[in-house]
């Protein structure tokens, strides 16, 4: 007679899980970013250093533990809040793991087995490409988010194994507690909520009846947004980041402006991301080429599920320049197939936690890619020239889907080597087809590269150069994310030139920006930390504010003025014919308002740079006359800009200031940081590095010009380096390159409302 | 009443007290600027003592 099978062990491996999280996380340190990164990141590091409010909703949670993670006494500020990034994966990876060995535990009675399972499970999750790039550099909030997701599905597990025990309601009540937790740190934290219903819908629906249990979840999920309050509070202070302004506060906090109808009405508005102005759900985005959007879910939602599997095929093999498509396609494929494998298996051995898991994979999967309602992503079908896309990847936001699939893919390659190790023999042969589990590996080897942040140090020497090529007390209108939050974080967190002032034009747009641009302090210029460029000479500080307008004259600046007529701006020596054609809404809009307000305001006073990554937006306001290249901005002039021996006027670039831009590019450090790092973080923002090819270009044409061609060739190919370095030699190569894109991508509200075309 | 379930309310009402002491605190700090203890103590009460005391009541 066989020998009776053991009996099912549920004891979890705690130390097992908590080895595994702890692997993952010297992972994740390995691979982390020591400083800043694009996109996102800097705004976020800077809002927890100065524990201010970032971009709608304000994820006050996320900025209470960044403000934490940034006061361990570990490398730099950016670096500890990249640290709570990998800390959260790793956390999420180490309950993965547990709810793996849960699921085969109901199924595979041989205890080393069971691990084995789990640590791929976390193993997978933690590599797979979207998890793990997010998890090595604080870019969002989404890690946190995941760290939620994991723990509330642990406790559901928990709470579906004996729902009727003793502390099924205390996990209930925790449960509803944590959901509304995480969504103080992002609203997906609330996406987790449909599973946990169906799971205790399906488990014990009388549940739901128990009115007193479900008035304290209610109460709990209520005291889990109670973070919220955080946001008027802190806002009264004026922090440096201070979006949307969620006070009424002028003056710092007061009860009577803080309980104020004015205050709880920025709250709301910034909770729930008014600014933004979200479609309706019936307006689809992702529309045919040539199709301005809205169109049908028939249209849209086949391109939105393409780009969620363009996505997924990115998890398990990253190749960011496409050498080997087809491999992988292949491994996608084969983790689809895993996935769903794991998810058949789940169903059949564990019933129980299957009712949360497979709604969780279902809300994060399909319903998520409903919502998002996204257009075309960055880098899809880029055969399609004319379909409306979004600014940069939106990976992310599958994160959790992709993160959740691997556990499923985990569990399917379990089946492979359980039906392997049948096959072997009987008992079946575990030890001797372990090898297969090694296909789990192939993630962690394929995304190492593209995945790994570790020595990415271009972000922030683009925020030094930038800021260095504005003189001392200048303001530098920037257009969007790249070429705005590095700036933030290089002058808040480390205290570089914060005597420019950087003001942004699409966040110009909003009603609070300007206020919060007026109420900065001017800062005193640090000579010995500036470039050499600027050393020998008297810079004498402003005494005046930004902008000459009172605080109601600022309110009452319109969104936009309804004229397409030329308009004529002049102040001092300029005369600027303003086309609104040129402009990008073909109207101007109160950002466009405001920069020529300051301009007039500080003739003589502070120099008005505008960042090149704003293509064009000089010309655009009818100052092309007045402007001249330094480096990587261009600077208006009080009085027409003329040739000389050292302004010279390069075709297609305008004039351009030779030796000052030869001083700053020979100061710069991103150049040196992409050619060391040797690739780019995304084609998106490759603007970035393809605008110092542009500047070395400019500069070594004009240099060729003045006869000095040693010079010259020394610059263009130090510029061409960075564009090789930064896989975008097509864009300056070949028979027809096409053009640059602009730098400076945008999720910026354009928080206006324009008037219809004539 | 058993030793156990008494210390069990022991441990839930401090646990319960603990977080709002941290609440208080932090929204107090917070309040008047601070950017050190009020994170610290809001962080606390929110991810540690608030779960301890849903869990233990």
């Amino acid at each position: 007679m066989p020998p009776a099978a053991p009996p099912i062990d549920l004891r979890p491996s705690y130390r097992a899980a908590t080895a595994t999280a702890l692997g993952v996380l010297a992972l994740y340190v390995v691979t982390l970013a020591p400083t800043t990164a694009m996109w996102d990141a800097s705004e976020y590091i800077t809002a927890a250093y100065v524990l201010g409010i970032p971009h709608p909703p304000g994820n006050p949670l996320f900025v209470l533990l960044g403000r934490v993670a940034s006061l361990l006494p570990v490398g730099g500020i950016a670096y500890r809040v990249n640290l709570l990034a990998a800390v959260c994966s790793a956390l999420a990876a180490g309950v993965w793991f547990l709810v793996a060995e849960r699921v085969l535990a109901q199924w595979i009675r041989v205890r080393w087995v069971q691990i084995a399972g789990a640590v791929l499970a976390a193993v997978l999750s933690a590599t797979a490409f979207t998890v793990w790039n997010q998890s090595v550099v604080n870019e969002k909030v989404y890690t946190v988010s995941l760290a939620f997701f994991a723990v509330v599905s642990w406790l559901t597990v928990l709470w579906c194994d004996d729902p009727d025990g003793r502390r099924a309601d205390r996990l209930l009540v925790l449960i509803a507690y944590l959901i509304g937790l995480g969504y103080t740190n992002h609203p997906a934290g609330f996406l987790v909520g449909p599973a946990v219903a169906a799971a205790v819908l399906v488990r014990r629906p009388r549940t739901l009846l128990r009115w007193r249990l479900i008035a304290a979840a209610v109460l709990a999920l209520g005291l889990g947004l109670t973070p919220f309050a955080f946001e008027p509070i802190r806002a009264a202070h004026h922090p440096a980041l201070n979006e949307g302004e969620p006070t009424a506060c002028a003056d710092g906090f007061a009860l009577g402006c803080t309980l104020s109808d004015t205050t709880l009405h920025r709250l709301m508005d910034n909770v729930n991301r008014v600014q933004y102005g979200k479609p309706s759900l019936a307006e689809r985005q992702a529309c045919d080429p040539g199709n301005e959007p809205p169109c049908s879910f028939v249209e849209a939602f086949p391109a939105q599920l393409g780009m969620w599997w363009l996505y997924f095929k990115w998890q398990w093999f990253r190749d960011p320049h496409g050498a080997q498509p087809w491999l992988q396609t292949a491994l996608a494929v084969l983790f689809l197939g895993l996935g769903i494998a794991g998810g058949v298996e789940h169903y059949r051995r564990d019933r129980a936690s299957f009712w949360f898991f497979g709604p969780l994979v279902f809300t994060v999967t399909l319903a998520l890619v409903y919502y998002m309602n996204f257009k075309y992503g960055a880098s899809q079908a880029p055969e399609l020239a004319d379909v409306p896309r979004e600014v940069r990847d939106r990976d992310y936001f599958y994160l959790w889907s992709y993160s959740a699939w691997s556990v499923w893919a985990a569990l399917g390659l379990v089946a492979a080597w359980r039906a392997l190790a049948g096959r072997a023999g009987e008992p079946p042969r575990w030890r001797a087809t372990a090898p297969v589990l090694l296909f789990g590996a192939l993630p962690l080897v394929g995304n190492f590269r593209a995945a790994s942040r570790a020595g990415e140090w271009a972000p922030r020497e683009w925020a030094h150069d930038i800021l260095d090529s504005v003189e001392p007390y200048g303001i530098l209108v920037t257009g969007g994310d790249n070429d705005t939050f590095p700036l933030w974080y290089a002058q808040e967190v480390e205290g570089v030139r914060r005597d420019v002032t950087v003001a942004v034009t699409s966040l110009l747009n909003t009603d609070w920006y300007a206020r919060g641009l007026m109420r900065r302090p001017i800062y005193e210029y640090d000579a010995a930390a500036g470039p050499a460029v600027y050393r020998g000479r008297h810079w004498t500080r402003p005494t005046t504010p930004i902008l000459s307008l009172t605080r109601a004259e600022l309110d009452a600046v319109p969104e936009y003025l309804d004229v397409r007529q030329p308009l004529l701006f002049q102040q001092g020596n300029i005369k600027a014919a303003i086309d609104p054609r040129r402009l990008e809404f073909g109207v101007p809009l109160r950002s466009d308002l405001l920069v020529l307000q300051m301009l007039k305001d500080n003739i003589g006073v502070r120099p008005l740079y505008i960042s090149r990554t704003t293509a064009g937006y000089a010309n655009a306001l009818g100052l092309g006359d007045y402007t001249i290249l330094q480096g990587l901005v261009t600077k208006v002039a009080t009085t027409p800009v003329t040739t000389s021996p050292d302004t010279m006027a390069v075709s297609g670039a305008g004039h351009i200031d030779v030796s000052r831009t030869l001083a700053l590019w020979k100061g710069y450090g991103a150049p040196e940081a992409i050619r060391r790092r040797g690739d780019w973080i995304d084609r998106p923002s490759a603007g970035i590095p393809a605008l110092y090819t542009v500047t070395a270009l400019t500069l070594g044409e004009a240099l060729a010009e003045q006869g000095r061609a040693a010079e010259a060739q020394q610059v263009r190919e130090r510029g061409m380096n960075v564009a090789e370095a930064a896989h975008i030699m097509d864009w300056f190569v070949g028979a027809t390159p096409p053009p640059p894109t602009p730098a400076a991508g945008s999720d910026a509200p354009p928080g206006t409302t324009l008037p219809a075309p004539r | 009443m058993p030793r156990s379930t008494s210390g069990a309310r022991r441990r839930a009402r401090l646990a319960s007290a603990a977080a709002v002491i941290a609440l208080v605190l932090g929204y107090g700090d917070l309040a008047h600027g601070g950017v050190v203890v009020a994170p610290l103590a809001l962080v606390i009460g929110y991810v540690v003592l608030l779960p301890a005391a849903l869990l233990s009541h």
